[in-house]
């Protein structure tokens, strides 16, 4: 197992690097260079500031030495100060010079997207998981039909315009659940038990909305997932044994169905995570997407950079858990008998 | 074969439906500016948000702007942006696809690690950040989709040629000595069309869905030019007062994408042996 872990920590190497340079290539495809962009949107920007600027970002420099300066940052984690935002921390809380401790932008946003996240990730599994069973047990019969024609919808459903429905239906016309925000105001009033209560509440439709979305994905391949075991010889076996039809569902079938789960869960992530900027930036929930799409929207570069690359560290973290998780509940895996 | 093909899709009632579907939102998109009652950036100040009737089918926005005239240009917008980003994907994804799966070797391992990298990042966060260098436009919106969403036809066409190279028809034609360059094209690409094909139609959905989002977020086609995105940034706003600004722009996204799914996935049923064998089974 632990042979497994340190190949797969090895193989992590070389996409971090090609990460690096991804961003690195992002960064320099403005027209110009940065501190133009940034100047145009800020006419006060003097010829001084801009110098200033460049040496920041190492722009004077030869491109070698700026992307040696940009591996670096990224190892370090250190991802600069914002050029809005009062010039807080981008990822970690420093210290200023008055020994002020200013807290980081990421390091706040992050929970609350991996909350969210987690949470809906959840959703998704107690919905998608007897979706796809029942859908695969009545193959081509009426359920079937029906959780199809569902899944179908639920891959063409535009996230966003669902969100505005939900927030429409409970928030404008029954006032049932809060639209915007984390908190209520005066929420500091309540308990802690009521100001947990008050912040599910304002997570309810975020939650739900990215939950529903990533649902026909998962219960369309739980679906096949069980058609391909249901048909194993195995299968065969259990049942001219004479075994229960729930034993043979539930104990052989849907066991051997749930390990490939494991890894699509994983490769869902970047979507997740990605799909967190227009949730978060309807909802207006504090999280890294809204963080992010502000980021975007005022050309706050060390942000957007530092969000790129720490949400692409996620997606790494999150797959090596994945590949982790299979080969500790699959045996074959460890021992490299299938890959 | 291509002819059986098409009968063994359309005699799958979805993936007909999904034809007649994008069949007809592609004639009211070619034949909009025919078809639009109004001017669609015609600005009426005496008509602001006024519900759907026999004068305005879809209501008007908060500048009086008719809904049905901005939704049926929109339609173009939205259609134009995922077929060229699709094309473009498809070309990327094909050439490199080719390459990695017909020279092998350590080009293949550097496509499919550079597939690698750009998969782990978040995919919006990578179009966004793109976006945030760039200004916002059309174009801008269908190259960097088309730059973002290679990775799986990438994927799909090497590993076609890897499974093609080992047949026989392949090995017998290298064996009379033909190239490089007729191998690829008299033998290979040809075969691995068809699954081609099917992935482009998926990832038009998959475009048209990014490009609402984006342009609902305000980063991809700007005002006044309409698409359907940006009609529901409107409706966002006006959320309170004028609720058909967002459903039908909504509406139009969802089946549109459920067109092309539905068309897509009868497409790779008839493509693949073992879901039709599932379906004469029972």
């Amino acid at each position: 197992m632990i042979k497994y872990l340190l190949k797969r920590l090895f193989w992590m190497v070389p996409l971090l690097i090609g990460i690096s340079l991804v961003s690195f290539l992002i960064m320099h495809l403005a027209p110009g260079d940065i501190t133009t962009t940034e100047a145009s949107f800020n006419p006060k920007a003097s010829e001084e500031s801009r110098q200033k600027l460049r040496e920041i970002y190492n722009l004077d420099k030869p491109v070698i030495v700026q992307y040696g300066l940009w591996l670096k940052r990224m190892v370090t984690l250190d991802f600069g100060r914002s050029f809005a935002s009062h010039q807080r921390p981008v990822f970690w809380q420093k210290k200023d010079e008055q020994g002020n401790i200013a807290k980081g932008m990421i390091q706040q946003a992050l929970p609350i997207t991996l909350l969210i996240n987690v949470l809906s990730l959840i959703l998704i599994i107690a919905i998608a998981l007897p979706l796809g069973v029942i859908s695969a047990v009545n193959q081509n019969r009426p359920p079937d039909r029906a959780i199809t024609l569902f899944v179908f919808i639920g891959f063409a459903i535009p996230g966003f315009w669902l969100a505005l429905m939900l927030m429409y239906w409970t928030g404008v016309v029954h006032d049932w659940l809060p639209i915007s925000g984390l908190h209520s105001l005066g929420s500091e009033k309540m308990g802690w038990l009521g100001q947990i209560f008050d912040s599910l509440k304002h997570l309810a439709l975020p939650v739900l909305i990215s939950g529903l979305t990533g649902l026909a994905g998962i219960s369309l391949f739980v679906r096949n997932g069980m058609l391909d075991v249901l048909h194993q010889d195995y299968i065969t076996t259990a049942r001219a044994k004479g075994l229960s039809e729930n034993t043979v569902i539930y104990r052989h079938a849907l066991r051997n169905a749930l390990l490939p789960l494991i890894t699509i869960l994983g490769l869902s992530i970047p979507g997740l995570i990605g799909g967190s900027v227009i949730a978060e930036s309807i909802f207006a929930i504090p999280g890294m997407g809204k963080l992010f799409y502000d980021a975007v929207l005022m050309r706050d570069f060390p942000v957007v950079m530092g969000i790129l690359t720490i949400g692409s560290a996620l997606t790494l973290v999150g797959n090596l858990l994945a590949d982790v998780a299979y080969a500790w509940a699959d045996p074959r895996v460890r021992r490299g008998v299938i890959q | 074969m291509k002819h059986s093909l098409v009968i063994k899709t359309f005699s799958n009632p979805l993936a007909f439906a999904g034809f007649v579907i994008i069949s007809i939102i592609l004639l009211l998109a070619l034949f909009a500016p025919y078809l639009a009652p109004y001017d669609p950036d015609a600005i009426d100040v005496k008509a602001i948000l006024v519900s759907p009737s026999s004068m305005h089918l879809m209501g008007t926005d908060g500048l009086g702007r008719d809904v049905f005239s901005r939704m049926l240009l929109g339609a173009r917008i939205s259609l134009l942006v995922g077929i060229v980003a699709v094309g473009i994907a498809t070309l990327i994804g094909v050439v490199l696809g080719a390459i990695s799966g017909y020279y092998r070797g350590w080009v293949d391992v550097v496509i499919m690690r550079l597939v690698d990298v750009m998969l782990s990042i978040p995919t919006f966060f990578l179009i966004l950040a793109v976006i945030a260098f760039l200004t916002p436009s059309i174009w801008n919106i269908m190259i960097v989709i088309g730059l973002t969403s290679w990775m799986g036809v990438t994927r799909l066409v090497r590993a076609e040629f890897l499974s093609l190279r080992g047949r026989e028809f392949v090995m017998a034609s290298q064996t009379l000595g033909a190239k490089d360059a007729r191998l690829i094209f008299r033998h290979l690409l040809p075969n691995s069309l068809t699954p081609i094909i099917v992935s482009s139609v998926l990832g038009i959905a998959s475009a048209v869905l990014i490009e609402s989002g984006l342009s609902f977020l305000g980063l991809g086609v700007q005002a006044p030019q309409a698409s359907w995105g940006n009609i529901l940034t409107d409706g966002k706003e006006y959320i309170q007062f004028a609720w058909w600004l967002s459903l039908f722009p909504g509406l139009a996204i969802l089946i549109t994408v459920l067109g092309y799914n539905l068309l897509g996935e009868g497409l790779r049923d008839a493509l693949d042996p073992r879901s039709s064998g599932n379906a004469s089974n029972k």
